[in-house]
């Protein structure tokens, strides 16, 4: 019966209205005097913490800082990007703070509930077991979630404020940083160098994007089905190669390849030397176009495709007989036994991977980064190259040239595009809609 | 009964083999070249003859391990190492414990969790690298090896699908036993889940500690100074003139893994399986 009061009769109850005013009061009065007391010390010290720094950090936050730092004349000024930083992480704490308020308020109502109902209150010990038995995701998900708000999540949100700003350039501490609104993207959008740039090294990006994941995906598939065949000894022997290249670090793989491939590199010097092309002749200089480009797609093949085959391999391993056997009574020859059984059975296993190797090769930062090492950048592109991706342009636009606000709102759009393109393509995916269909 | 010779089957196997002699030697020859040329005599990446060196000589290994005024090599390959394995137990822990949970429980913000790991996942690395420096200078983490295994460690909780996907795999209805007999939920993960899925641990910690290894951008942007460099910046910063030195420095980096995966490598394909079928 007590249950059925409903949330009114509970919530009325005096206790209820005590931890809603100040956390921990309520627990105190229900006799969970540890826990009450832990959780008012909690409210104590964030209160404090706001009343020290937090308030001071949020007008920062909106101000960016108002004493210009002159540092030759020894004037310490507001450092605009820490205070945009130490805001983010106020709102964080705040944020936190709220979650941990809505808890304490939920805990009581249940304390007041069972007390309704006549039960005996929990001890602060029985408190603790519950939180390793019903509640052990709380234990094993604080720390990681924590970890990954500070050093992913708000670095991200730091970025996509970076974008609203006009930090970068000329504008960076002891300067001033301030607000500007949606100036970022009206200079991406509208000066003309910028959106020739990106248009060119878009629709380059999306063919990348594209062609590496079909030849990586495809490469692996057909490498593993290779490896695969019957009348193929010493597979373990074999399978050491790709091996190789899947273990060496990409690093080292890609510098490799762009010390083979240079103009004072052995490819170069035999071509040379057979006189197959002229003197001319270079695969990795700051104008070449499509030399360097095929190159890419070559080594991002070398790199990418030994991780899928050994994929592919383990999936292969899990495939029924049965159905090949049936198959082959039916008369089908082996391109059909592929095409009709093997390749949605694979397709079905790896949508996922499929997803995340384009998301991967779309971003791929590192091959270009290593591939051309110089930075001078070609002519009819501002700050970039005409092999660069996105990734690529946008690090040059911040890391090399300091335009911060400007990379900011660049990888803002690229982030919504590829966020809503990912979305949808996993959520649709049959292998997250059937998530418990193996239990 | 001996099979009969069949032209159109040895045609098949003949073709297969020439096949896999092609692709070994597109996957062997580029890390042939690089170890002959580490046992270059001269440096400079003009002196080979062709493709490899004239003259074979330990010359680079010596300067490799002694010049450390120009190159501090020992200590690079200390810092990787360092780095390396601390991250890959923390990881390792963090990743399995989320996974499991993920996995084995069902509660109100688990899907929405679910997608924005996803949605994070997504957002370039690199992208957040001017906001990571500004943080880590704030908690004067710069220069500092303990910064890059925080970093790591967050990093890699994120990629807890694969082992997810694995531990959908093992039935519920061990767990119910266990609970019915009487095993708080800590208990039943280290006395039934950790068991069951060596495979799944030992593909975890080895991409744990490969990602830290063979990194390249975090050291390079947070590690300022030259001696708590990594072996990555280490060996970009070398230029042709130093390429045996490259290969050397690379082989010691790129041995000790691909041993590890040789010797792993069943784990590392039934591991990587386990998680996508099902993920």
């Amino acid at each position: 019966m007590a249950v059925k009061q409903g949330k009114a009769g509970v919530c009325s109850d005096y206790r209820v209205k005590l931890s809603c005013a100040f956390m921990g009061l309520g627990q105190l009065f229900c006799r969970q005097f540890i826990k009450g007391a832990l959780l008012m010390l909690f409210e104590i010290g964030f209160i404090l913490f706001l009343i020290f720094q937090g308030v001071e950090n949020i007008i920062g936050l909106f101000t960016l800082g108002t004493t210009e730092g002159v540092p030759i004349m020894g004037i310490e000024g507001d450092n605009s990007v820490s205070m945009l930083a130490w805001g983010i992480t106020t709102l964080f704490f705040i944020a936190f703070f709220a979650l941990a308020y809505h808890a304490n308020i939920k805990d009581v109502i249940f304390t007041v509930r069972e007390i309704q109902k006549g039960n005996r209150v929990r001890t602060f010990r029985e408190s603790l077991s519950t939180l390793l038995n019903q509640k052990f995701y709380v234990l094993t998900l604080t720390v990681p979630l924590v970890f990954v708000c500070v050093f992913n999540v708000m670095p991200i949100v730091f970025t996509a404020l970076v974008a609203f700003t006009d930090y970068g350039g000329e504008i960076v501490p002891p300067r001033l940083v301030s607000w500007t609104g949606l100036q970022s993207f009206k200079v991406i959008f509208t000066m003309s160098e910028y959106i020739g740039t990106m248009g060119k090294i878009l629709a380059w990006n999306i063919l990348w994007g594209f062609g590496s994941t079909f030849l990586v995906y495809f490469g692996g598939l057909g490498l593993a089905l290779l490896y695969n065949a019957r009348c193929l000894k010493w597979k373990r022997f074999w399978r050491v190669f790709p091996m190789l290249a899947y273990a060496i670090p990409s690093f080292i793989t890609l510098t490799g390849f762009c010390f083979m491939f240079c103009d004072s590199g052995p490819i170069v010097g035999q071509l040379k030397a057979l006189e197959w092309v002229g003197e001319t002749f270079t695969i990795i200089s700051y104008d070449s176009k499509w030399s360097l480009r095929l190159l890419g797609f070559f080594c991002c093949a070398w790199i990418g495709i030994p991780s899928v085959m050994f994929l592919a391999t383990g999936i292969l391993s899990n495939a029924s007989k049965d159905m090949y056997e049936a198959a082959r009574l039916d008369g089908a020859n082996g391109f059909q036994q592929f095409w009709y059984l093997t390749l949605p059975f694979v397709l079905f296993a790896t949508t996922p991977v499929i997803i995340s190797t384009f998301i991967n090769q779309f971003n791929n930062f590192s091959i270009f980064y290593f591939l051309r090492p110089e930075t001078v950048y070609a002519p009819g592109y501002f700050n970039a190259n005409s092999s660069d991706l996105l990734i690529n342009w946008m690090y040059n636009l911040t890391v090399e040239n300091g335009l911060y606000s400007l990379g900011s709102a660049l990888s803002l759009i690229l982030f919504a595009f590829m966020a809503v393109f990912s979305l949808v393509a996993y959520v649709t995916s049959p292998a997250y809609k059937k998530e418990d269909t193996y239990r | 009964m001996k099979a009969k010779f069949r032209p159109a089957r040895a045609f098949k196997t003949a073709l297969v083999y020439l096949l896999v002699l092609l692709v070994s030697f597109i996957f062997a020859f580029p890390c042939i070249w690089l170890v002959l040329s580490a046992f270059n005599a001269e440096g400079d990446l003009l002196t080979l003859d062709g493709f490899f060196p004239e003259t074979y000589s330990l010359e680079t290994f010596r300067r490799l391990f002694t010049e450390t005024n120009k190159y501090d090599y020992p200590r690079w390959f200390g810092n990787t190492l360092f780095v390396a394995a601390v991250s890959c137990v923390i990881s390792t822990f963090l990743v399995i414990a989320v996974a499991y949970t993920i996995s084995r429980y069902r509660f109100k913000s688990r899907k929405s969790l679910m997608k924005a790991t996803l949605i994070l996942g997504i957002f370039p690395n690199f992208m957040n690298m001017t906001a990571l420096y500004v943080i880590m200078t704030q908690l004067h983490l710069i220069n500092n090896l303990w910064g890059l295994i925080l970093l790591y460690s967050s990093g890699s909780a994120m990629g807890f699908l694969v082992q997810k996907g694995f531990f959908d795999t093992i039935p519920s209805t061990i767990y119910d036993a266990a609970t019915l007999d009487g095993a708080s939920d800590f208990r039943v993960f280290i006395s039934i889940t950790l068991p069951l899925s060596k495979p799944m641990i030992v593909y975890t910690a080895l991409t744990a500690f490969v990602w830290p290894w063979a990194d390249f951008m975090l050291p390079s942007m947070l590690l300022v100074d030259k001696s708590s460099w990594t072996v990555a910046v280490g060996l970009n910063s070398l230029d042709d003139s130093e390429f045996s030195i490259f290969a050397a420095g690379s082989m010691f980096v790129a041995v000790p893994i691909i041993v590890l995966y040789v010797a792993l490598s069943k784990y590392l394909i039934e591991g990587g399986a386990a998680g996508a079928v099902k993920e």
